[in-house]
């Protein structure tokens, strides 16, 4: 397979990689960029573990090609915090008690962060819709829901 | 002021919310080959020919392994009848069969993960089909095709229980309620599917990196298989993706130990990768069993239950994995938390070519309670009465005899918890008795409640050898400044690992930050037995709570540093007698009640739940968040079993493959409200009072939901899960 080269923003900081042509954001996060925080849950689009925030939407990384990102701006879990500081979404998860496991919430810390970002006072079913893609089999969701909405009102 | 009963934060949330945390798939070391594995895909066969060359050309495959490379070529939680690799040259007879779709044929190992799964294609295998037994009630027929032709049957545990006289007791009753119930199969669907890494530690250990619920188990399973010590094995659990159960059996743990064994007598010394895919994970590990339920019970007109007969059948899948263990609870659970003085049980596990069922939250005490409960409330309905009323005339007090022959130890609350439930979900209590309360109309819905109670053991039952190691460091001068906890005990995210630092500090009464955790890592932690069976707060803290004071005993003797390693072992259980089932199945116990509030679309057999309570004594709450987010968990969960969840094999091929065809509820499937309500009856033995309690309010929640659709739309359904299109049919509005 041949190699692309791209050019990328991840997390603020310009990425140069060398990627084969059939290879997902989710491969090239993971294996070149050794940011293992973004989870492969189904390689399918269908559980939301891979989810990150590409030029300000939500996207399963596992569902973009990487040669498709040149020029992209991409957001992963490692991005959220800021000079150390967890961001408001990371806060409240731990404060709510929104994590168990903890494989789905990389994902879901980045669906709702779009969310956010484009309504930053988004109601609960405005929450539930963007994080109906993100699978969880620990929590019930609940937990997870309020710790959105707390973030939001701090936001 | 006492940590005991404080929600402090967890201890790996900040590493899981900044992406640090590190699971089996995380682990990258330098020089790591591939591998893949070559599975079966057909339920039944012999093989008659392995041809790996076209494999082993391919450029980049360094290794494939079939059955003769495994040396001792089987494994299994209780019975050693699973191949690891299944193929011809082998020692033990049979070991030439694949009896499920996810039986494993080959190995490759390659450079990169795209090299070894060309190289699993190109493996080339001959079989020769077998003829095929899916439905358990079939396999236990003279004449069905043999899954293990040296055991003589495909019957392969088997229980009773013998109490009263059942036809006396029939005869006292005034009302019968006969039933046949089926409860399906489910997949635990954890987020994080089957991953691993092995190599060689600097001591010559082979080292395997990978998710499960027991390190030693694991360890002494790969010793086995590999014929080497296990002192020469080393397990390591990482952060894990959820387990529930689905990890108990072994997944990938054999064949990584033996890839990086093989390499090494090769002069390749490199570390091994294995990631399995979401379709891998789905036919690769065991499912929650599905049953057959044939029952008859008999209750007088004042309400007491007099006889309960019942036959259980557990479709056990192709391999023993935990049936034995998870039919011995069904057999316990099937007569419910009630006193009834005529008991008759016969319970079957039966091997089939179905994917092999386990553990799964509940470990039989799911299926049995709905079977238990459904009986239940239909016998009051037959009797005109309340079933809360009903309920309370029959369930277990304090040194009450169970079916079989003992009482519950010490610390019973089940009349204590199904009142607190009722109560809270609007029963009223009556001078002639409990009264249900009346279920608000939803415009162009039918509404209706339920309520349904179980009991569940906490810890290992029947005599299985049941013991908890901890150690303690303490370390200081005048003070102690550090404290070590050594303990294998598993964190597979409900929150062990943060109850264990959270104990510790209470018995040495240091704040928690001094604690430091060296967890699950066979090197340095004893042996802990496994997460399941609710039982690691319970054990674990009898061990931290043992380790805590020898430890404090010999800093106050000026020992420095202070060292303790301390075993917890609980009462004795023991088996089942083989005719009258006699035995003291359990050491403790938790007690749950839920009532359920639905309501049913008659235009499209949609179920939503409106409203649901659960009222759990968890003995006590160690972390009272953690116990919260516990019974969420398994509230949805069970939902999902109850309403959606819809695992399909046709001919042991499985039809939902993917989680787009294996649905489980998202954050818009999920009840509209949830109320926990936590309970703390003190169980005398647990540690600071605490009870198991991770699987107890997963256990009532179908028969809650089932009979609150019967008290919404008048019907009876027996077979769950109940999607839109079975309430239709129940209801006769399609054919």
């Amino acid at each position: 397979m041949s190699l692309h080269r791209i050019t990328l923003k991840v997390n603020g900081s310009t990425e140069i990689v060398d990627v084969p042509g059939n290879w997902t954001l989710l491969q090239m996060l993971r294996e070149k960029l050794a940011l293992t925080g973004t989870k492969n849950g189904c390689a399918s689009g269908e559980c939301g573990a891979c989810t990150v925030i590409m030029n300000g939407d939500a996207v399963n990384s596992c569902m973009v090609l990487a040669a498709e990102c040149e020029g992209a701006e991409i957001i992963t879990v490692e991005g959220l915090s800021k000079e150390g500081q967890l961001d408001a979404l990371q806060k409240f998860m731990i404060e709510t008690g929104g994590i168990q496991c903890g494989f789905c919430t990389p994902g879901v810390l980045l669906s709702a962060k779009a969310l956010l970002m484009r309504n930053p006072n988004p109601s609960e079913y405005d929450i539930r819709e963007a994080l109906a893609g993100n699978l969880c089999r620990c929590t019930g969701y609940n937990r997870i829901i309020t710790a959105v909405q707390k973030a939001a009102a701090v936001h | 002021m006492s940590i005991i009963g404080q929600s402090i934060t967890r201890v790996d949330a900040e590493a899981k919310v900044r992406g640090q945390a590190l699971y089996p798939g995380d682990v990258y070391l330098p020089d790591m080959l591939h591998m893949k594995v070559k599975f079966a895909l057909r339920p039944h066969a012999r093989v008659v020919k392995i041809d790996t060359s076209k494999a082993e050309a391919l450029p980049g495959v360094i290794l494939v392994l079939t059955a003769r490379d495994v040396p001792v070529n089987e494994y299994g939680l209780g019975m050693y009848d699973q191949p690891v690799l299944c193929g011809p040259g082998g020692v033990k007879e049979y070991t030439d069969r694949v009896r499920f779709e996810g039986d494993q044929v080959a190995l490759v190992i390659a450079e990169d993960e795209e090299t070894a799964a060309k190289g699993r294609d190109l493996v080339d295998v001959e079989y020769e089909d077998l003829p095929g037994v899916y439905d358990p009630i079939e396999a236990m027929k003279d004449g069905a095709p043999l899954l293990h032709p040296d055991k003589g049957s495909n019957i392969f545990t088997r229980y009773r229980i013998r109490k009263g006289d059942i036809e006396e007791g029939f005869k006292k009753a005034d009302v019968i309620v006969e039933g046949e119930y089926r409860t399906p199969a489910q997949e635990h669907a954890f987020l994080q599917p089957e991953a691993g890494v092995a190599y060689y530690d600097d001591q010559g250990r082979i080292t395997v990196i990978v998710g499960g619920q027991w390190t030693h188990k694991d360890r002494d399973q790969i010793a086995h298989a590999l014929n080497i010590p296990a002192d020469q094995v080393r397990v390591i659990y990482p952060a894990i993706g959820g387990a529930f159960g689905g990890r108990e059996d072994m997944s990938v743990q054999i064949i990584l130990a033996l890839a990086v064994m093989r390499l090494k007598e090769k002069g390749i010394d490199r570390p091994v990768k294995i990631v399995w895919t979401r379709e891998e994970s789905i036919i690769g590990h065991n499912k929650r069993h599905p049953f057959i339920f044939q029952t008859r019970w008999g209750a007088t007109r004042d309400g007491k239950i007099v006889a309960a007969k019942v036959t259980v059948i557990a479709d056990g899948g192709a391999y023993a994995y935990t049936t034995p263990k998870v039919l011995g609870n069904a057999n316990l659970m099937c007569t419910g938390p009630y006193e009834i003085p005529n008991v008759w049980v016969d319970s079957f596990g039966v091997y089939t070519n179905n994917i092999p069922n386990g553990a799964f939250r509940g470990f039989g005490g799911p299926q049995s309670s709905f079977e238990a409960e459904m009986q239940v409330s239909k016998l009051a309905e037959k009797l005109g009465m309340d079933p809360v009323e009903f309920r309370m005339g029959n369930l277990l007090d304090e040194g009450a005899l169970l079916s079989v022959g003992t009482p519950l130890p010490r610390g019973v609350s089940i009349k204590k918890v199904v009142q607190k439930c009722a109560e809270t979900a609007g029963w009223t209590q009556t001078a002639s008795g409990w009264q249900a309360p009346k279920v608000d109309a939803i415009n162009g819905k039918w509404t209706g409640i339920g309520l349904a109670c179980a009991f569940k053991n906490v810890g290992f039952s029947f005599g299985a050898p049941e013991q908890c190691t901890a150690t303690i460091e303490l370390h200081g001068e005048a003070e102690i400044d550090r404290v070590i906890l050594k303990h294998s005990g598993a964190e597979v995210g409900q929150g062990s690992h943060t109850v264990f630092v959270q104990m510790a500090a209470e018995a040495l009464g240091v704040p928690v930050d001094r604690i430091e955790l060296v967890a699950s890592d066979t090197a340095f932690s004893e042996n802990s037995g496994s997460v399941s069976a609710s039982r690691m707060t319970f054990m674990a803290g009898n061990s931290i709570r043992g380790a805590a004071q020898e430890a404090l005993e010999k800093w106050e003797a000026e020992e420095r540093p202070a060292i303790s390693t301390y075993t917890y072992r609980p009462p004795k259980t023991s088996m089942y007698d083989p005719e009258t089932g006699k035995s003291e199945p359990n050491f403790a116990y938790g007690y749950v009640a839920e009532a359920v509030k639905v309501s049913v679309d008659p235009e499209t057999g949609e179920i939503t739940l409106e409203d649901i309570v659960c009222a759990d004594d968890v003995g006590k709450a160690i972390n009272p968040q953690q116990v919260e987010g516990q019974i969420e968990g398994a509230i949805v969960q069970a939902a999902g079993y109850a309403l959606l969840e819809n695992f399909i094999q046709e001919q042991g091929i499985t039809k939902t493959r993917t989680l787009s065809t294996y649905l489980i509820p998202t954050v818009l499937d999920i009840p509209k409200r949830v109320k926990p309500v936590v309970l703390e009856y003190a169980d005398p033995i647990g540690p600071w009072g605490a009870r198991g309690m991770g699987e107890m309010p997963y256990m009532p929640l179908a028969p809650a939901v089932i009979t609150a659709v019967k008290n919404a739309t008048g019907k009876w359904f027996d077979e769950f899960p109940l999607t839109p299109e079975k309430v239709l049919r129940g209801l006769g509005k399609i054919p």
